[in-house]
């Protein structure tokens, strides 16, 4: 299964014609909660013919502020209403001293935020009712850290029973900035906890800097790290293409998608004859 | 384990440098790669404004337009999880401040919540009310369409380009704004006092056009006549047709 994250861009085209077929959606609640009108309408066509992953932006796990309850349950009612069936977020924080900033900030890699993390996973996990995934996100600087990266995303899920949502390419672009093995950082990852991958592309800002935009095609490197994963993994499970900004024409986003299909069959396949 | 002290100060000062660019130093960062983060939020904030208000945007300058905004996002906590409903705090938060440059443009709150009103109407959550397509306009109750707002303005900033309107152009200015049932598209009627009162008895309950022109006419102390029902009717006809009143009450 290879789903799209479903854009306003694109969406009437994609109900319209055949040229994209995604196996499931994926939206960010906060886009559609308490909107009517056109876009309900389409959005609730999109329903009937997609399944639903919901993956979250503001819900600020990583903040030092208090958990907002009331965002939750409407969270909850939204999930229930599209019948959806994942809800991920992200191991970051969007918003601190009780302003929302709509972007992913990196968490300082210490033991009290893993512990702090961890808790809020339970709590959320307790009101919605449900196990969500968690993202490990991509990041330009580290902050104040005292332990590895790798270790900082372990003792969470070592805490807490949530599933993990591996987006490849951000592991991808915090290699390459933070200048680590991708492959070893993967491997160093509890892989029974992945429920659920991410793919996207980035922009290289410099010869020491990538920024994840998800507004360019996936590029090799980051097709071989998938590879590695799905083999890696040794199992099938749904696989996003993520594509926000400078959306192409839809048939290059089926290539995009056709592509990974092929790369996990193959990942797979082969994987089961190494097993036999 | 509860968060230290230590990492909220942290956490703290990174997302303040991220609303106001004034830097207070983390241990451990990569200062070069973490002016990143101010670049990256900040042009959300810019492109989510800059595309809610193409009007008020296309009216101030460059330098006074970025002025509204970083003063907006440095002392504002934007309160909502959900970015899109950033220009509604935006412009609250202007008009709570009374910022210097709207004695220059004394027209330019009402700009910008004339364009927050119509994203708002376009994206509101549906409201269901019940009515009837067909009906007899002389006799039956009319339903006024939920998905409607009513408006005064100063400034005849839906009537007028913004960068002709003036002081003298300010008196009293009404309209409503409604939302299309089938295509969700909005739509902006100008109104005159009285029909505009008709429309406001109507959002109280459905009510038949005599019983409208009757009340509104005693209201404004006028004698009501066959005349005045007939303005009336063709006033309903035409809100039947432009889906203001989508209908007739089901009996
Ligand atoms: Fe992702």
């Amino acid at each position: 299964m290879v789903g799209i994250g479903f854009r306003k861009d694109f969406a009437a085209e994609l109900l319209q014609s055949n040229t994209l077929s995604p196996s499931f959606i994926e939206v960010a609640p906060e886009n559609w909660i308490g909107v009517g009108g056109y876009w309900k309408k389409l959005f609730y066509k999109a329903l009937e013919k997609y399944p639903l992953y919901t993956h979250g932006l503001s819900l600020s796990i990583g903040s030092p502020d208090e958990l907002d309850y009331d965002f939750l349950k409407k969270v909850k009612l939204f999930l229930t209403e599209t019948n959806a069936e994942i809800y991920s977020e992200h191991l970051s924080y969007a918003k601190c001293d009780n302003a929302h900033l709509y972007d992913l900030l990196p968490i300082p890699f210490t033991q009290d935020a893993a512990m702090h993390v961890a808790k809020r996973i339970e709590m959320i996990q307790n009101v919605l009712d449900r196990k969500i995934a968690i993202e490990i996100v991509s990041y330009y600087s580290p902050v104040a850290p005292e332990i590895t990266e790798i270790d900082f995303i372990n003792l969470i899920l070592k805490q807490t029973d949530c599933d993990l949502l591996l987006d490849v390419n951000n592991v991808y672009v915090n290699s390459f900035n933070h200048q680590y093995d991708a492959k070893q950082f993967i491997n160093a990852l509890p892989l029974e906890r992945v429920s659920y991958i991410h793919m996207a592309g980035h922009l290289q800002l410099s010869d020491t800097l990538i920024i994840d935009t998800h507004g360019e095609a996936i590029i090799d490197p980051v097709f071989d790290l998938f590879e590695h994963t799905i083999k890696k993994l040794g199992r099938d499970i749904p696989v996003l293409l993520e594509r926000d900004f400078n959306i192409p024409e839809l048939e290059e986003l089926q290539l995009e998608i056709d592509r990974l299909q092929t790369i996990k069959q193959d990942a797979l396949k082969k994987e089961n004859y190494a097993a036999a | 384990m509860p968060l230290l002290e230590s990492t909220y100060r942290n956490q703290s000062a990174l997302a303040s440098y991220c609303r106001t660019g004034n830097y207070r130093p983390i241990k451990g960062i990569n200062k070069k790669n973490i002016t990143q983060y101010r670049r990256l939020v900040f042009s959300i904030v810019d492109d989510m404004l800059t595309s809610a208000f193409p009007l008020a945007y296309g009216l101030v300058s460059n330098r006074e337009w970025a002025s509204l905004t970083k003063d907006f996002f440095s002392n504002h906590p934007c309160s909502s999880p959900q970015v899109w409903h950033m220009p509604k705090e935006f412009y609250h938060y202007l008009s709570t401040i009374r910022h210097p440059l709207l004695a220059k443009y004394p027209f330019l709150l009402e700009l910008l919540w004339f364009e927050w009103l119509e994203i708002d109407l376009y994206m509101m959550a549906d409201k269901i009310v019940p009515y009837n397509s067909i009906g007899d306009i002389s006799t039956d109750a009319l339903v006024l369409n939920p998905e409607s707002h009513f408006q005064h303005f100063n400034y005849p900033v839906h009537l007028k380009n913004a960068k002709k309107i003036t002081k003298a152009d300010h008196s009293n200015y009404y309209l409503t704004i409604h939302r299309l049932p089938e295509t969700g598209s909005v739509s902006f009627t100008n109104l005159s006092p009285a029909l505009l009162r008709m429309l406001e008895i109507l959002a109280n309950q459905p009510c038949t056009v005599t019983a409208l022109s009757q009340q509104v006419c005693s209201e404004l102390g006028i004698t009501y006549t066959d005349d005045i029902l007939k303005t009336t009717t063709g006033f309903i006809q035409e809100s039947l047709q432009s889906q203001l009143i989508i209908g007739f009450a089901p009996n």
